[in-house]
């Protein structure tokens, strides 16, 4: 069935109504206060880095498997998490290092985890696609199946009347076309269960382009009508407008009580996994996205603001990129799970 | 305090007040599934639940399995004790995701960090002429699966106290029932108890030969017993009522003593739960047995509408009295 890609020009929202990038940008600043922002540029720093040095282990034989990088995502979970806060019920699916670390996770436990390690964030059992924490329930692997189990919390929030909580539950654009996608709409909407839904377009489920994927865009805007939601699509690549958005839409849900349906347009940077080439996209496409990368755009936004300048940048980069060559140490130097144990486990006691 | 008093209840009574004597133990039990509300039950399981305990604790779903079974795994990671109904088993195909890469693995790969406590519960196997896709029996399916309990009571008195056990127990709990079995009587105490997960039963004890089987099956191997013992055989009938974990201590210590084995399965003969049994049997076994281990399971067929195929396909004290006396030749 031949279907030709098409590009759609998205129209972004913003709970502002200035047009200004730099007047948006300032009234964040001004809301989250500066120490909160610059914390959220090192939370991408410390994604960005962990990405580039597990890929480097990658490559070196340390970690095997499916390996999905956040690379160019950053913006997006860093936004949210720095807006909403980490007291709430998170559910992601495999590209899940990021929502780990966001959420509190140590790049020591998580890098021991991609090393198949005793010590690792799941035993060495999850590996990199199956990332936990206290409020994560999980990176799922299979395309989809992750939507019930979040309106699953978002139900005990409901169920235990929880002030202020809310169930976050991450998507890619290729989930759409699934059966779960719709009954976990259906079933959010019909029971008003407090759900954030955000669909992190990067246009390509693996190497099929999102207009031969999905039947029509805007996702969110065109989907949440139907099951009687509302429907937002931010710009994936811009913290500013992504934090605003998502500081809107969370007092939304508890204000309305209703679920609420974000598509965040974005672009990964590398290949749909570390074994593919991407060969589908062109290198001007990239290009012209990285052109457009979160931790640019937001670092180049401060330093206009006088927030930050390159010295304090770079510095606050090496940081990071010290912890992580310390975390592949880690992990290189962790014990293998014992084979004695592989059996322990299956069942709770 | 223990006293003697009984009731006379039918199976789906039995399953009803196990739920209520839950839900009032533990304020994080909730209902949920097809009609198990306002219609108070396909099969009035649920009868009255609604009323008692509202609709934030007995919840209508749509037509909608993976989602609300994904749910309900959802709510269990989270703090609550869910049972889902499946208005059929067979409709658990459609929420296979949910139960097979979610409710069966999380507590495993999540290294411990999420258990996944919740029942999933309704009738399995067939009814009467429902045909080929209301009839399957799931069990061998879903018991290939590491991280499932797998339960299949025959009568009301352990149906109760095994759907009271499964609820406070914090692992994913399939509990398999037969639409035909809801209206089987029984005399069962009034007060509290509970029936353990992982024991079998020794429904009547014999000596020339081992009969082993589960769910509505072993009401079959008791009628074909009967007939049997006319004959002058004496069969020793094993009701599983947990197929996994499979008591088989309890299984060992009965071939010791009978040295001859039947399995009788409702479900398919490949990769069936009489094939893992007789396995197990085998390797462990081996030296009690004087006769081949023998197994009477469905045909290989999708359970077809007429009602002379349908008694054709299952095991039935007929085919099953052939095979006791093969066996014991």
């Amino acid at each position: 069935m031949e279907r030709k890609k098409q590009e759609y020009n998205y129209t972004f929202f913003s709970p502002f109504p200035e047009k200004n990038p730099r007047q948006i940008a300032e009234k964040v600043v001004e809301k989250a206060g500066k120490e909160k922002i610059l914390e959220a540029l090192r939370k991408m720093l410390l994604i960005r880095n962990f990405e580039l040095r597990a890929e480097s282990a990658y490559q070196h034989g340390k970690i095997g498997g499916f390996f999905h990088s956040y690379y160019g995502e950053e913006a997006i979970q860093t936004s949210l998490i720095t807006a909403i806060g980490e007291e709430h019920w998170f559910t992601g699916f495999y590209r899940c290092h990021a929502l780990a670390l966001l959420l509190g996770n140590t790049p020591n436990e998580l890098m021991a985890e991609l090393y198949g390690k005793e010590n690792g964030n799941a035993k060495g059992r999850g590996g990199s696609m199956h990332l936990y924490g206290k409020q994560l329930l999980g990176g799922f692997a299979i395309v989809g199946g992750q939507l019930p189990i979040a309106i699953g919390s978002a139900f005990t929030i409901k169920y235990l009347n929880e002030k202020d909580k809310i169930a976050v539950c991450f998507l890619g654009e290729g989930a759409v076309a699934q059966g779960m996608f719709h009954e976990a709409l259906n079933l959010a909407s019909l029971w008003e269960l407090p759900c954030l839904f955000v669909i992190e377009n990067n246009k390509w489920g693996m190497g099929t382009h999102v207009s031969r994927a999905i039947a029509k865009e805007p996702i969110a805007m065109s989907q949440a009508p139907s099951y009687d939601m509302k429907g937002y699509t931010l710009d994936g690549m811009d913290f500013f407008n992504c934090y605003a958005g998502f500081s809107h839409i969370y007092e939304e849900i508890l204000r309305s009580k209703k679920p609420i349906l974000v598509e965040c347009i974005c672009a990964r940077f590398r290949g749909h996994s570390i074994s593919d080439p991407a060969f589908y996209r062109t290198k001007e496409e990239l290009g012209a996205s990285m052109e457009r990368d979160p931790i640019n755009l937001l670092f180049t936004t401060l330093q206009e603001l006088g927030l930050i300048n390159a010295e304090r940048f770079n510095e606050m980069n090496n940081i990071e990129k010290q912890k992580m060559i310390e975390a592949m140490h880690f992990a290189d130097t962790s014990p293998w799970p014992s084979p004695a144990t592989l059996e322990e486990g299956v069942f709770a006691p | 305090m223990s006293n003697n008093k009984t009731q006379t209840i039918e199976m789906r009574e039995a399953l009803r007040q196990a739920l209520d004597e839950e839900m009032a133990r533990d304020k994080r039990v909730f209902i949920m599934g097809e009609e198990v509300g306002e219609y108070n039950g396909a099969y009035k399981v649920t009868k009255g639940l609604l009323d008692k305990w509202g609709p934030m604790r007995v919840l209508d779903t749509p037509i909608s399995e993976g989602g609300f079974a994904g749910l309900g795994i959802g709510a269990a990671m989270t703090g609550l004790r869910p049972v889902v109904e499946f208005m059929s088993w067979n409709f658990s195909f459609v929420a296979a995701d949910q139960l097979i890469q979610n409710a069966a693995k999380i507590y495993y790969m999540s290294g411990g960090r999420f258990s996944v406590p919740i029942v999933f519960r309704g009738p399995n196997g067939a009814a009467a002429q429902v045909s080929c896709q209301h009839s399957h029996c799931v069990e061998a399916l879903y018991s290939n699966l590491p991280g499932f309990i797998v339960i299949a009571p025959s009568n009301p008195y352990d149906a109760k106290g095994l759907l009271k056990s499964a609820i406070r127990d914090n692992n994913p709990v399939l509990f398999l029932e037969n639409e035909l079995d809801y209206g089987m009587k029984m005399e069962i105490p009034l007060e509290e108890y509970l029936v353990p997960i992982g024991k079998g039963n020794i429904v009547q004890e014999g000596k020339d030969l081992t009969l082993i089987s589960h769910g509505r099956m072993v009401n079959v191997c008791k009628e074909t017993a009967k007939v049997a013992a006319q004959k002058g055989i004496s069969i020793e009938i094993i009701d599983l009522r947990t197929i996994k974990p499979l008591d088989l201590p309890l299984i060992l210590q009965s071939v010791k003593k009978t040295h001859r084995c039947l399995i009788v399965e409702e479900g398919h003969f490949f990769a069936g739960i009489a094939s893992e049994i007789g396995f197990q049997i085998m390797q462990n076994g081996f030296d009690f047995l004087d006769a081949p281990i023998a197994r009477v399971c469905q045909r290989e067929t999708p359970l077809p509408y007429s009602k002379f195929l349908e008694a054709e396909t299952l095991p039935n004290v007929q085919r099953i009295l052939l095979a006791i006396e093969k066996t014991l030749l």
